[in-house]
């Protein structure tokens, strides 16, 4: 009976001690919005304020993964062996293997029970990343990627705006390569991210918006290839190889024209360009294939980062996450975060009018724009063929392969 | 020596944790890689293949400029790398002045990040800013002043060799040391023979450390079989597959989720590093370097 007693007592203790002294709950985030990012200062502020919110009850601990390949590979190796990240962020090109992986925290019960969260995310964004009834990936970041070009050095070699086709824009990189200047900035290394995305416009442009459901054996591909190496002519003699601050290096430095990027890049201009860049940078929609199925104005671009996390036998802990994947998508916060960084994001929210002219411009266009196509990577629904890409554009900028043969490189990745 | 039967235990029992740790952390992935390398495994599911994911590995050309490029790491390493730090080693074991501050500079490279020497060389190789092109077009070859040394498809894997080759230290260091234990008898026996340095060193020093040599021949075979980060962070394998190696081939596999072709090419490549080794062996026993 004593035993008992005590044993009892011992049990009550340790649950009162539990309830009264409860331990804080700590998020892991590996977080790739770190370092150079644009948006790693407000993103680590809003981790500051939300873990001073809620001190002594939940903090969310970043760690930093400077390198996005690394990253990548890092998340599928947990997707395959083992439990995923509190939070994370994730690409498109991973949610295949992340829904089938049945790893991830299926957000349908609590975007049902708050509605107001739910309300912050428009139209079928949700629904479309809904997969048998679950949805792992909250919509987070968009990105469109037109073409910023240097208005200084288009003038100098006579030209006030930027040409609506191919054709002009090679007879621009003539006039351009002129005045001792590069043409565009390109890349053959990693994921040839801007070269890719050029790519990516020119086929569309030639293909119309639905050209990643003809196949690689739609002419488009190939007449995309043509104009591609065309357009190597007049880039940096560095561009084989280059990697992507290599080929952004050129743009912020002035020595080339015309560049291809993203919304989270804006801030780059001003922080990493030579004094008075921004103020000599325009954005325009890419120019036209001459008879492509494409339409004037049209951009390519697409969801970036979704926000998501690993999924969680501890309930407090996925009420915690939760807590702050709200605070995350909260429309005040999402408006800091688009200001400071310039990047854009799904959530509904209002944006100051004091943006940058950059962004409002980006915005502008793509709000008129006829489409938005998919870039390449995304749109080809083919990891293996993405991987391929830098290699079958560098064989095909060093005459190794045909513009033929380049697409056959690609056919034979698959 | 003969082991008592109540000895065996006790033998059993001191091994047991090593040979746990080497079973955990060697045997079982080796046969997991083995198993999984019959299969379609993506990281979620697999099915069996058989043999496929060979004949596909064995059919791509990319594969096999991966194998070709490993063999052309190795034969360098053995042919060159091997024998210039055994020069040098030779060089440094007479103790000449400010031989240690040579010792230590030559070895200074082993210590840094070896991602930290990839883009140190990536911006000499530059073409548009980097520091080779500019001494050579100082010295009026004008013709490379702005060669991609890395982009273009003749000095790409040329290019990625050459740097590593001054990279000695090791095996610098390694055979420097076996110098260290040599017998200062047999050279002064040589001088008073009227032996010069060279006699000394090619009839005195390098057959006794042989054995030393061969073992360095034995870790750059290895080491190089290895290469990944030089090829991963200065090429990526191209321009056009044509500086890809092995690890690097797998991990791109891995990187896309074919993890049954990534864990077949693995198994080729082990079986390729054990054909390679017993070579050496069969190479190397014949000079009783044991």
């Amino acid at each position: 009976m004593r035993y008992f007693f005590i044993s009892f007592m011992f049990i009550l203790t340790f649950m009162f001690n539990n309830l009264l002294f409860a331990k804080e709950i700590s998020i892991s985030w590996p977080s790739i919005w770190v370092a150079k990012d644009s948006k790693a200062k407000v993103i680590r502020q809003l981790v500051n304020e939300f873990n001073q919110a809620n001190s002594g009850k939940i903090k969310v601990v970043l760690e930093d993964q400077t390198d996005y390949d690394l990253y990548a590979q890092k998340l599928t190796a947990q997707l395959a062996t083992g439990k995923l990240p509190d939070i994370f962020t994730i690409g498109s090109d991973l949610r295949d293997i992340f829904y089938r992986s049945n790893k991830g925290l299926d957000f349908v019960p609590h975007l049902d029970y708050d509605s107001n969260w739910k309300s912050r995310f428009p139209g079928n964004s949700l629904n479309s990343n809904k997969k048998d009834g679950k949805i792992y990936m909250l919509p987070y970041e968009l990105f469109v990627t037109p073409v910023i070009y240097n208005k200084k050095l288009l003038k100098n070699a006579g030209y006030e705006s930027f040409p609506k086709s191919y054709k002009e824009f090679i007879k621009m990189c003539k006039a351009i390569k002129k005045t001792g200047k590069i043409c565009s900035s390109q890349m053959t290394n990693k994921n040839a991210w801007t070269s890719m995305l050029w790519y990516s416009q020119i086929l569309v442009s030639a293909g119309g918006p639905d050209i990643y459901n003809n196949g690689l054996d739609d002419p488009a591909y190939l007449k995309a290839a043509v104009i591609m190496r065309e357009m190597f002519n007049y880039t940096s003699s560095d561009a084989l190889g280059a990697t992507a601050a290599v080929s952004a290096g050129h743009f912020l430095n002035e020595r080339s024209a015309v560049f291809m990027n993203g919304p989270w890049f804006i801030k780059r201009y001003t922080t990493e360009g030579i004094p008075g860049l921004h103020d000599n940078l325009v954005i325009a929609p890419a120019p036209m294939v001459e008879g492509g199925k494409g339409g004037m104005g049209g951009y390519i671009g697409g969801r970036q980062s979704s926000l998501a996390a690993g999924k969680q036998t501890d309930k407090n802990k996925e009420k915690a996450i939760v807590k702050f994947l709200k605070w995350l998508t909260e429309p005040d916060n999402v408006a800091r975060l688009s200001y400071d960084s310039g990047a854009m994001f799904i959530i509904k929210t209002e944006l100051p009018d004091d943006m940058d002219r950059l962004f409002k411009d980006m915005s502008k266009q793509a709000g008129n724009a006829p489409y938005v196509a998919p870039i390449f990577i995304n749109g080809i629904n083919s990891l293996s063929i993405a991987r391929e890409f830098p290699q079958a554009l560098s064989a095909l900028v060093l005459d190794d392969v045909s513009p033929k043969e380049f697409v056959q490189m690609l056919k034979d990745a698959k | 020596m003969i082991i008592r039967k109540e000895d065996r235990i006790w033998l059993f029992l001191f091994i047991m944790p090593s040979l746990s740790l080497f079973v955990v952390f060697f045997i079982i992935p080796i046969i997991f890689l083995f198993t999984t390398s019959f299969t379609n495994w993506d990281g979620i599911e697999a099915d069996f293949v058989g043999l496929d994911n060979y004949i596909k590995l064995f059919n791509n050309k990319t594969f096999i400029r991966s194998i070709v490029n490993n063999i052309y790491w190795i034969l360098s390493s053995a042919l060159i790398q091997v024998p210039l730090a055994l020069i040098i080693a030779l060089l440094l074991s007479h103790r000449s002045r400010g031989w240690k501050v040579f010792r230590t500079i030559l070895f200074i490279p082993q210590v840094v990040s070896s991602a930290a020497i990839a883009l140190l060389w990536m911006a000499l190789y530059n073409s548009e800013y980097g520091l080779i092109n500019f001494i050579l077009d100082s010295i009026g070859l004008e013709e490379y002043k702005n060669h991609n040394w890395l982009g273009t498809l003749s000095t790409a894997q040329p290019a990625l060799l050459a740097f590593w080759l001054c990279y000695v230290g090791y095996y610098m260091i390694i055979m420097l040391a076996k110098t260290s234990s040599i017998s200062e008898d047999y050279y002064d026996a040589a001088k008073i023979d009227g032996a010069l340095q060279f006699h000394m060193d090619w009839f005195i020093t390098s057959p006794l450390i042989r054995s030393t040599f061969f073992t360095c021949l034995i870790l750059g075979v290895i080491f190089n079989l290895r290469q990944f980060e030089f090829v991963y962070l200065m090429t990526n394998g191209g321009p056009a597959n044509k500086t890809g190696v092995l690890v690097l081939y797998i991990w791109k596999e891995l990187q896309i989720q074919r993890l049954g072709l990534g864990n077949a090419a693995g198994v080729i490549m082990i079986a390729f590093g054990i054909i390679l080794l017993l070579l050496m062996r069969r190479i190397l026993r014949s000079q009783n370097y044991n």
